[in-house]
């Protein structure tokens, strides 16, 4: 009974003038965000390959000269993307994709793509994750809004239902029939995108990038069902086809536009996060405040009283380490902890404000669908902190390195004048500092940070099946 | 069989029918009688569950409508004043359609078409797609669907009413022969030649009630006439 319900579905669907129309439009958007996409990655990924080589040529071909002044010279990370990220680029184009790793700075990233784009651009790139989160949910509505006002509309619902069809078939029987009718134009698209996929090599980062695939299909697939039933029950409940269209259209542009922006809004009003040259400002002033109000000067001479008592000196020419390196490293350390302040406290803020636009996704499925798509592409924000917080861990080692090697090696050149006669070294030197590598955080620790968000899209699909289950028991066969 | 014991129906104050007792055998066309309003279509809507009734029992072969509206329709054949199919399928679709949706699994193409041919539409019209169909050819369609659905009974709201003389004619004669094949039929009409010439028995209906039941071969035309509009005054 169920299939024959969604054949004839179908056919119908299929049939009409304006799903090869519909049809044609989606399936030209999709390929061709797609493959924008894939040619995207790909060329990130030869260029991120290709400069994070040549910086790390750069830092040790960088010529003879002092290890502090190495670190000065410092050494740049380019963010790695996974090769879903074809797909979503999540945040990368504003979060930026490089960063200059120097002693005493932490940086934030540069190179953001949407910086150097107009004002049209920021609306957001062609990507597939887009397409199929703002179009898809269009294709369902138009060709899903007269399922049943269109029947009660022509008449043909009461000859239906004159035929001992059971309400809650027929709903199983539509759904399967639209579901059909939008796989036939969204699949084809998407093996095209597999293909893509397959091809750029599948070394993604944090692995399994099938089970990436499995989950985001099937959030992208819940996601399309809520829309579905959502659609089955504004059809089932409406009086007239066009009510029903424009209650739809009307849901699908607060879901796909308004809230997103609103979330935004919303997360910011409620948790403020500091403007940047504010930032910037502060901690320059608390990194000379000192994090416990003490001056790093008198913290540094109370560090020199100590190292004399270690080494039983009095003078720093007698101590067995040289005393400008270990002072750069002390000062350097003493930074830490003000680094660490307020750049967590920014991203704290970040992250409070983004588990309150996913909490917003009782009101929008997009919302929770759009934090998973880009989590599991490995293009959110949890996982460009993660990157973020690397860089600064390579960044200390590259400055501890260079100083406790310096602190070593010219021990002899205490309390002789550093600006005429330093400590110079070569290649060989630069090289105890390994290349940079990003390790992405694990594909479970991945999964684990979507389940509320999960827990929100299948508990909407789970509320607009039972709505379009009550609202079919419900309906009315007659026109008024 | 149709049953109707006491049936009664009231949206709010207007009473749109005041117990109705009815029954309709296997072999009779019922034609019923009666203006706009009288509650015709009502009778109707119950039989099919469209509507709940306020009181009273509708029984198709014995089975209380209300209490078991999916297997009732089972037996039930439905043709309103214009049989509603899907334009964008073709006449042979809409018939499988129909006949599945009814319960009706086993036939072969060769069987819907045997189907059609029988109820008198044009074998190149079978393939076409039913936007194309005039009204007749849509009644048609139609009463093959009570035929493939094998139905016991046929509820039939003025099916004839805006077909020309000779589709009328045809579908007329379809009825006779589904009655002889002992279905019964409960068509409301307003055409008193065809109720006279078809029926087997007619009801006249006023304000929801049954004011008068006779057999077509107990009065000729004229008489039917007079009485009708007798009710009517």
């Amino acid at each position: 009974m169920i299939a024959t319900i969604a054949r004839k579905e179908f056919l119908e669907i299929v049939r009409d003038g304006r799903f090869k129309w519909t049809a044609a439009l989606m399936v030209l958007l999709l390929v061709t965000a797609l493959l924008a996409g894939w040619q995207r990655f790909n060329s990130y990924s030869q260029i991120q390959a290709t400069a994070q080589g040549s910086t790390n040529t750069q830092w040790l071909k960088q010529g003879d000269k002092n290890p502090h002044t190495a670190a000065h010279y410092g050494n740049y990370a380019f963010k790695p993307l996974g090769p879903l990220a074809f797909f979503d680029s999540g945040i990368v184009n504003y979060a930026g994709t490089a960063v200059f790793m120097e002693a005493h700075k932490q940086n934030f990233a540069i190179a953001r793509p949407a910086t150097d784009t107009s004002a049209v651009a920021r609306f957001g790139e062609l990507n597939g994750a887009m397409i199929l989160q703002v179009l898809l949910p269009l294709l369902i509505i138009f060709l899903g809004f007269t399922a049943f006002s269109g029947e009660r509309e022509t008449g043909t619902l009461r000859q239906l239902m004159s035929m001992g069809v059971s309400r809650g078939s027929l709903l199983w029987g539509k759904a399967a029939g639209i579901a059909a009718a939008v796989l036939l134009v969204v699949l084809p698209c998407l093996a095209v995108g597999a293909l893509a996929l397959a091809a750029t090599g599948l070394q993604t980062a944090g692995g399994g990038i099938w089970t990436r695939v499995a989950l985001i299909g099937g959030a992208y697939l819940g996601y399309a069902a809520v829309f579905l039933f959502l659609t089955l029950a504004v059809s089932a409940w409406a009086k007239t086809a066009r009510t029903a269209l424009m209650a739809l259209v009307g849901f699908w542009a607060f879901t796909a536009f308004i809230m997103p922006k609103t979330a935004a809004e919303v997360s910011r009003l409620v948790e403020p996060s500091p403007a940047f040259g504010t930032f910037m400002a502060e901690m320059k002033e608390h990194q000379k405040r000192g994090i416990d109000g003490i001056s790093p000067r008198i913290k540094l001479a109370q560090y020199r009283g100590e190292l004399f008592r270690k080494y039983g000196v009095s003078r720093v020419q007698d101590l067995p380490v040289y005393w400008t390196a270990v002072s750069m490293q002390k000062l350097e350390e003493l930074d830490h902890p003000v680094f660490e302040q307020h750049y967590n406290a920014v991203r704290d803020e970040y992250a409070r404000q983004l588990r309150l636009q996913d909490r917003l996704g009782l009101l929008a499925p997009l919302l929770p669908l759009r934090s998973i798509s880009m989590t599991l592409a490995g293009t959110d924000l949890i996982q460009h902190n993660r990157f973020m917080a690397e860089t600064e861990v390579f960044r200390r080692n590259m400055v501890l390195k260079m100083n406790t090697y310096l602190s070593q090696a010219a021990a002899n050149l205490n309390g002789v004048n550093s600006a005429t006669n330093y400590m110079i070294a070569n290649e060989d030197v630069f090289a105890i500092v390994p290349p940079f590598r990003y390790e992405p955080p694990a594909l479970r620790d991945v999964i684990a940070s979507q389940a509320g968000n999960f827990t929100l899209l299948a508990g909407w699909l789970l509320a607009t099946i039972v709505l379009a289950l009550v609202a079919v028991k419900r309906m009315s066969l007659e026109r008024n | 069989m149709l049953e109707a014991i006491d049936l009664k129906k009231t949206y709010g104050d207007y009473q749109a029918l005041k117990g109705l007792n009815l029954r309709v055998n296997g072999g009779d066309i019922y034609c019923l009688l009666g203006a706009n309003g009288a509650g015709k279509t009502t009778t109707i809507n119950l039989f099919l569950n469209f509507v709940t009734p306020t009181s009273g029992v509708a029984r198709v072969n014995g089975i209380d409508v209300n209490a078991d509206p999916l297997q009732t329709k089972r037996y039930l054949a439905y043709i309103p004043e214009q049989v509603m199919l899907y334009g964008n399928l073709t006449g042979m679709e809409n018939l499988e359609y129909f006949a599945r949706l009814g319960g009706h699994d086993e036939y072969s193409a060769d069987d819907y078409r045997g189907f059609l041919r029988r109820v008198g539409l044009q074998e190149d019209a079978a393939g076409r797609r039913v936007k194309t169909y005039s009204k007749g050819m849509r009644q048609k369609v139609g009463v093959a669907i009570a035929l493939a659905k094998q139905a016991r009974a046929l509820l039939l709201d003025e099916p004839t009413s805006g077909l020309d003389p000779k589709a009328s004619n045809e579908f007329s004669e379809l009825l006779v022969q589904l009655k002889s094949e002992g279905a019964a039929i409960l068509m409301a009409t307003h055409d008193l030649f065809r109720a006279k010439e078809t029926g087997t028995r007619i009801g006249i209906m006023r304000g929801g009630q049954l004011v008068q039941e006779l057999s077509t071969d107990e009065v000729s035309h004229a008489d039917l006439e007079r009485i009708y509009l007798e009710h009517m005054h």
